[in-house]
């Protein structure tokens, strides 16, 4: 693999809450590729969005980078002054977010909204604001006409695909995408999702797509980085995570969704039990009051094992996950979790 | 189309309450206890004015026939003739009106410019010295009696100072060729200063809570945010983003102010003997000059039903979701 275009190593992120932390990241590391779509996936709760926000640098006002490095571009994010940050911001990390209606103003039209970003943030003149903005209608798909028009004139998945206008409009480098079909119906989502997959592969922009949806993933990325309670659980090429998921917790996920391209895929067999609070989480791994396979050792922290190369995982018994998919694919296994 | 439509909904339904007020006004008038030839006719009129006046109002005929001679006058601006001052209603109301309004809308119009800008600063400074400051004196403000506050600035301004006239809207013995004349002298604006003064430092304090609360909660909006994430400056996101969505309601709280204003400003034009309409509606509801007060209250009634539709109209054009619905 070459030198990939992101490098998150051991990141963490804390919100303070009164006089308490939630560590909601807590040394999360993982590469992104250039040109790859990567599924960043994982159950409420886990801080998936505290990652997405923190490569922003545009985080909670209660949340603090506490330790770790972002290194992008050569670059570590979680250390250059803000004003070399926010040059990069939107020029070179842009961000699609779940709902599209919240985050457009809703007092000025679309174009405005659009020039705002193409003259403010890219330097452009009137003019070439306005051929851009219409080269960029017509990348997602919606008349130019409706330039003029205001946020709440358009539908939800219009609105998603002008938030994907926004995101490509200077040609970043990276797009995070927060759940960006999330909110809207199963075959919107997938229109969505093709185009955006459409997008990705024609620009070769690399995409990280958070969403807690295993199927999404499964539908349109390359690889995957799974996380549970603050912690990346396992990570690597999607064909890894499909043929070998190598986590229990991975292994659960995917029992979990049905799958977004129609394939009947037997019945569903939700994970038991809920995470853990992140302001006191358990000693040891996190998944062992969930997870079937758990052994006495799992009360200790679990090592990074890497099964395969480019494929670490977060797990005592990594290495005899050959065997426990097989139990994992039995319904059995997840009623009584050990 | 359907702007149109919505306006003219609106302006229909205000022609209702302009209805309403008129019929109100009018029975108020006549079923007062006491001879309803009251609410026109002085005692101490000629008896060839009384007689004209009786006439004019056709007080000898049935009530409904009165109610519509009484709509058909008013239609015509005829709104009687003053007890004290001997001269039609309608003609000293002319006089009033504008003295109010510019006292109203000069007071209320710093204190909104005032009270948004400040308001979104203490906002944008959230929990800084400034806004722990600023909170408890803008409360003071809110709380002190409007009087009061008039006095200590006539006692500082005008009689420690010697700055500033005490009362009335021009010196003795000046006289102006018209309105405009007089509205644009040194001498009224000086006459101006002390009352509208006390009456912006009244009003200020709603608008800059508003605006700041305001302010606080679309700071927290996913689009402010969104703002922040694709760099732009801190200017732009706090003035074209957060300020502009904040700033709509505030608009709206400036046209009922001027409706609210009216009514209160009956003190600080008495404090400051300023000859406008609320403080001749008192005067005249205590001298018993019915005509006056009448017509007093039907100017301030139109005046308040006309901001309600300003206000309206205003968040309309200022808010796309309604004007593009
Ligand atoms: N502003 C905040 N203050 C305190 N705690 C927070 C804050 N934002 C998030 N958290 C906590 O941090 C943890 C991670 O939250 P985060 O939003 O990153 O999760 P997520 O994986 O994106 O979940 P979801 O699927 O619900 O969006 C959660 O336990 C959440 O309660
Ligand atoms: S470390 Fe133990 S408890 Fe945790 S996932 Fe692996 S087997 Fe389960
Ligand atoms: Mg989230």
């Amino acid at each position: 693999m070459s030198e990939p275009l992101l490098s998150v190593r051991d990141l963490r992120v804390s919100y303070q809450v009164g006089r308490n932390f939630v560590h909601a990241v807590d040394g999360a590391s993982f590469d992104i590729p250039r040109g790859s779509i990567t599924g960043l996936v994982g159950e409420s709760g886990c801080g998936k969005t505290t990652v997405a926000r923190a490569l922003t640098r545009v985080i909670a006002e209660n949340a603090a980078i506490t330790g770790g490095q972002i290194l992008f571009d050569g670059k570590d994010l979680a250390k250059i002054p803000e004003k070399e940050m926010n040059a990069l911001r939107w020029r070179d990390i842009a961000f699609i977010p779940q709902s599209a209606m919240n985050s457009l103003d809703p007092v000025y039209t679309v174009e405005y909204q659009l020039d705002e970003v193409l003259r403010r943030r890219g330097g452009l003149g009137r003019k070439q604001s306005r051929a851009r903005s219409e080269e960029l209608f017509e990348m997602v798909g919606i008349d130019v006409n409706r330039l003029n028009d205001y946020p709440h004139q358009f539908s939800g998945g219009m609105r998603q695909r002008v938030a994907i206008a926004l995101a490509l409009a200077l040609d970043p480098k990276l797009i995070i995408a927060d759940e960006p079909v999330t909110a809207l119906d199963v075959i919107v989502q997938r229109q969505i999702l093709d185009q955006l997959k459409e997008l990705q592969t024609r620009l070769g922009v690399s995409v990280i797509l958070v969403t807690h949806d295993i199927s999404v993933v499964a539908y349109i990325c390359d690889r995957t980085v799974v996380m549970y309670a603050g912690k990346v659980a396992e990570s690597g090429t999607m064909q890894a995570a499909l043929t070998a998921p190598s986590h229990p917790y991975t292994m659960g996920l995917r029992n979990a969704f049905p799958d977004l391209q129609g394939a009947a895929s037997g019945i569903l067999t939700p994970i038991e039990g809920a995470p853990p609070n992140l302001a006191s989480p358990p000693a040891g791994c996190r998944f062992k009051p969930r997870c079937p396979f758990a052994l006495d050792i799992c009360g200790t922290e679990p090592p990074v094992i890497d099964v395969a190369p480019d494929h670490p995982v977060l797990c005592h018994r990594a290495n005899e996950s050959a065997a426990l998919r097989i139990e994992a694919a039995k319904t059995e296994t997840w009623m009584a979790p050990a | 189309m359907k702007n149109f439509k919505a306006v003219g909904s609106r302006l229909l339904q205000l022609a209702l309450v302009l209805w309403a007020v008129v019929t109100i006004l009018f029975l108020m008038f006549r079923l007062m206890p006491g001879n309803p030839m009251a609410a026109y006719i002085d005692p101490t009129f000629t008896l060839e004015q009384q007689q004209q006046l009786m006439a004019q109002f056709g007080l000898d005929k049935p009530l409904w026939h009165q109610y519509l001679i009484y709509l058909g006058n008013l239609l015509q601006g005829e709104l009687g003739q003053s007890f004290r001052y001997r001269e039609p209603v309608g003609q000293r109301i002319w006089i009033l009106l504008p003295n109010t309004l510019i006292l109203t809308f000069s007071s209320l119009i710093v204190a909104y410019v005032f009270g948004i800008l400040a308001g979104a600063y203490l906002a944008w400074r959230r929990g800084s010295w400034v806004e722990q400051a600023a909170i408890p004196l803008v409360l003071t403000t809110r709380a002190m009696p409007e009087f009061w506050l008039g006095m200590v600035m006539l006692a500082i301004f005008s009689f420690s100072l010697g700055w500033l006239p005490a009362g009335g809207t021009r010196a003795p013995g000046n006289e102006y060729s018209g309105f405009l004349d007089l509205y644009t002298s040194r001498d009224f604006l000086a006459h101006l200063a002390l009352p509208a003064a006390t009456l912006a430092i009244y009003s200020q304090g709603l608008p800059l809570l508003l605006m700041r609360s305001n302010m606080l909660d679309v700071m927290k909006e996913d689009f402010v945010t969104m703002a922040r994430i694709k760099g732009l400056s801190n200017w732009t996101v706090v003035v074209r983003h957060a300020a502009r969505n904040a700033l709509l309601p505030v608009m709206t709280s400036f046209a009922i102010a001027v409706g609210y204003q009216l009514q209160g400003n009956v003190v600080v034009e008495s404090v400051f003997s300023w000859p406008g309409l609320g403080r001749e509606l008192v005067n005249a509801v205590a001298a018993s000059d019915y005509p006056l007060a009448q017509g007093a209250f039907l100017m301030i009634a139109l005046v308040v039903i006309f901001m309600n539709l300003a206000a309206d109209l205003l968040y309309a054009f200022l808010d796309p979701r309604i004007s593009h619905a």
